[in-house]
């Protein structure tokens, strides 16, 4: 089955709109499904124009795709289990918070929270992304348990904040204070990044371009070899944070 | 006629012992206030009655109008921002909140910038805080980090620190030692026993190396961090172990510098990282009279402090998302209502933009910046002087602000409960 949703022009294009019901299980269902724009409690199709072609009997086999202005349509394919969501634009907050299975894959940028304390599946994001990407709630404890998110860009602060398993892959460069918090896990980034892996307890995070500011309080374990998307680099190896009594490994590229 | 015990609502420090002179209901004489306590009680430039912007003009209106007006507004909006509450009473901030769940809007208090990082700090891993009083009376070592005390706290260090003796530290100007961090040589700098400078933005490095050090590890430290040497940080941080009671006070030069909340957390690890050797609290040195006071009431009845979003029906709170900076420059609100604040002054110029763009009502008793981005204003009585209610100091302690004077003004309470009666009237609640 696949459900096209194209967004349809909005008096105040600017409102959030809250959509956790977008998730492929509930469209075995129908499309008779509602979300919120600002404080007003809006069916579906008030908001999009709604296509369904071909049957399907399960979650995975439904493959859900946003068109149109999404950039301010937040938690779409929040607790997805399985099943696909394709969407040619932006998208907003959230996007994929907790999901445990499944796809999304987003053609332009997401905004924050990007699979929020995600547990399994994967995202792909071929744009950009902005603060707290793979990260955890306010307060909570754990980030991201598990799973796959692939950034083809680059992602703002906070990216993998509290990670605790799974992986985060970012080709570009990150903000400030990337892997803060980490606690398991593997964070990947591309590119430059400011102040990586503060307090980190445990996991590993690799930097393929360059570190602004090492944090003082990661200890230098030297220089090893190592195999990263099939090349063979020279990496730094740091363990820390050690004001944390951490024990996260952090691997920079020589001379980058 | 002298009234005494008149509590100061301008700072969290709530100073709760001025003597204020009263003649024909005019403040006209305050002792012992700082300046600004001075200026706060003496200055006198009132609206005189609710004023609606009408073309490129205002028009006088009556309270009656006002409430109407204001009540529709928000009655038409798709998602209202309630803004402000810091400088208003506990009261007031109560129906402030009940108003935000009968519209299905957002509300959020200064926090939003100033203390809102130290808050997500203290959630993630909780305040070892305490008193002033306690400080007072025990505190040996004290440090202000990016707080700049004698100028926008001027009583704190005479009351509370530097300058007062206490049960167990008598001599106290001899007896305390006094830390200050900050990026430049402040008036609180030029009194410290030892003064930290910081290269600006490097907070989190100088608190991480703090911490390792404490715990035995200056090893992995190198010569310098963020512009200060190893041997000072070394000697700051035996001064920190050594105190019989240490507090660290900390202000927007940590909260709101690169880094934010994780500034924040790091400097409450500090702080549990010193109470395996000896006794130390950490508190935030609140900015507005009753910041603090927002924060309570909105956690009594949202269980959030602030940026609490009630669009749904039910609580969300997501700072970075439902915070009024965050929303304001997204362009998400269609209406604004502000109280006890000035966002036109303080908040981004996109965020004065977008309150511009949108009706925005205000409840102020002066003209300010806001009032020229708003659609309406009504005037009030200000808390402390010619309204009375519950304010709580930057330690969290509730303190009863008095009316002082007689005032044709009603107080915020009094407007804004009216508002929602009108609200749920509207509403057939
Ligand atoms: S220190 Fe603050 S509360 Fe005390 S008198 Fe001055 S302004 Fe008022």
């Amino acid at each position: 089955m696949r459900v096209t949703l194209v967004a349809r022009p909005r008096a105040k294009p600017s409102l959030p709109v809250e959509a956790e019901s977008i998730i492929p299980q509930n469209f075995l269902r129908g499309t008779d499904l509602t979300v919120y724009e600002g404080n007003k409690e809006r069916r579906l199709e008030e908001l999009f124009f709604i296509t369904v072609e071909g049957p399907a009997v399960s979650p995975d086999q439904v493959e859900v795709v946003l068109m149109g202005a999404t950039g301010r349509v937040k938690r779409v394919g929040e607790y997805m289990n399985a099943g696909r969501i394709v969407i040619e634009g932006d998208i907003g907050m959230h996007c994929g918070n907790f999901m445990s299975g499944g796809e999304i894959v987003i053609k332009s940028n997401a905004d924050a929270w990007l699979g929020r304390e995600m547990r399994g599946g994967r995202i792909t994001c071929m744009g950009s992304t902005s603060h707290n990407c793979g990260a955890g709630y306010r307060g909570e404890k754990r980030g991201m348990r598990g799973g796959t998110i692939e950034i083809f860009g680059g992602a703002g602060d906070f990216a993998g904040e509290y990670l605790a398993g799974g992986e985060v892959r970012i080709h570009g460069s990150c903000g400030d204070m990337a892997g803060i918090e980490m606690r398991g896990g593997l964070l990947v980034i591309g590119g430059t990044v400011t102040r990586p892996c503060g307090n980190m307890t445990a996991g590993t995070a690799v930097v393929l371009g360059h570190v602004n500011r090492m944090l003082p309080t990661f200890q230098y374990q030297g220089v090893n070899d190592e195999v990263w998307d099939g090349k063979r680099l020279k990496m730094d190896v740091w363990e820390g944070d050690v004001a944390n009594r951490g024990k996260g490994r952090l691997l920079v590229a020589v001379g980058k | 006629m002298k009234v005494v015990d008149v509590v100061c609502p301008f700072c969290g420090c709530l100073c709760d012992d001025l003597v204020v002179e009263v003649c024909d209901e005019k403040v006209v004489k305050v002792e012992n206030g700082c300046t600004l306590a001075s200026e706060k009680f003496l200055g006198d430039h009132r609206l005189q009655s609710p004023i609606l912007r009408e073309g490129f003009g205002w028009r006088e209106i009556g309270y009656e109008e006002a409430i109407s007006v204001a009540a529709d507004i928000l009655l038409a909006a798709d998602l209202p921002l309630l803004y402000g509450w810091s400088g208003t009473h506990g009261e007031a901030q109560s129906v402030g909140v009940h108003l935000a769940e009968v519209l299905g809007g957002v509300i959020d208090n200064t926090s939003t910038v100033c203390h809102g990082p130290s808050i997500l700090a203290i959630q993630e891993v909780g305040h070892p805080g305490c008193t002033l009083g306690q400080v007072k009376n025990r505190a040996d070592v004290v440090v202000y980090w990016g707080a700049n005390a004698i100028e926008a706290h001027p009583r704190h260090m005479s009351r509370y620190t530097t300058f007062t003796q206490g049960f167990f530290v008598k001599d106290a100007h001899l007896a305390r030692t006094v830390i200050v961090v900050d990026t430049r040589r402040t008036e609180t700098a030029e009194i410290a026993d030892e003064f930290v400078q910081v290269e600006a933005g490097y907070d989190y490095e100088i608190l991480s190396a703090l911490r390792a050090i404490v715990r035995g590890r200056e090893d992995v430290i190198s010569g310098a961090v963020g512009g200060v040497a190893k041997t000072q940080l070394i000697r700051v941080a035996e001064i920190c172990k050594r105190a019989k009671f240490g507090a660290i006070f900390f202000g927007l030069g940590l909260t709101m510098s690169a880094g934010k909340h994780k500034n924040i957390r790091n400097a409450i690890e500090l702080v549990e990282e010193l109470n395996r050797h000896t006794k130390w609290t950490i508190s935030p040195m609140r900015g507005h009279w009753n910041v603090y006071g927002s924060n309570e009431v909105f956690t009594w009845i949202s269980g959030y402090p602030f940026a609490v979003d009630f669009s749904r029906g039910i609580a969300f709170y997501n700072p970075g998302e439902t915070t009024s900076v965050d929303i304001l420059r997204r362009g998400e609100c269609d209406a604004c209502l502000v109280v006890g604040s000035d966002p036109g002054a303080h908040l981004p110029r996109a965020c004065a933009a977008h309150l511009a763009k949108i009706p925005t009502i205000q409840l102020d008793p002066h003209v300010n910046a806001t009032t020229h981005l708003a659609t309406l204003q009504i005037p009030v009585a200000v808390s402390g002087i010619d309204a009375e209610g519950t304010a709580y100091r930057m330690d969290g302690v509730p303190i009863r602000v008095q009316k002082l004077v007689e005032t044709k003004f009603p107080d915020d309470t009094e407007v804004l409960s009216a508002i929602y009666r009108r609200v749920r009237e509207v509403k057939g609640q």
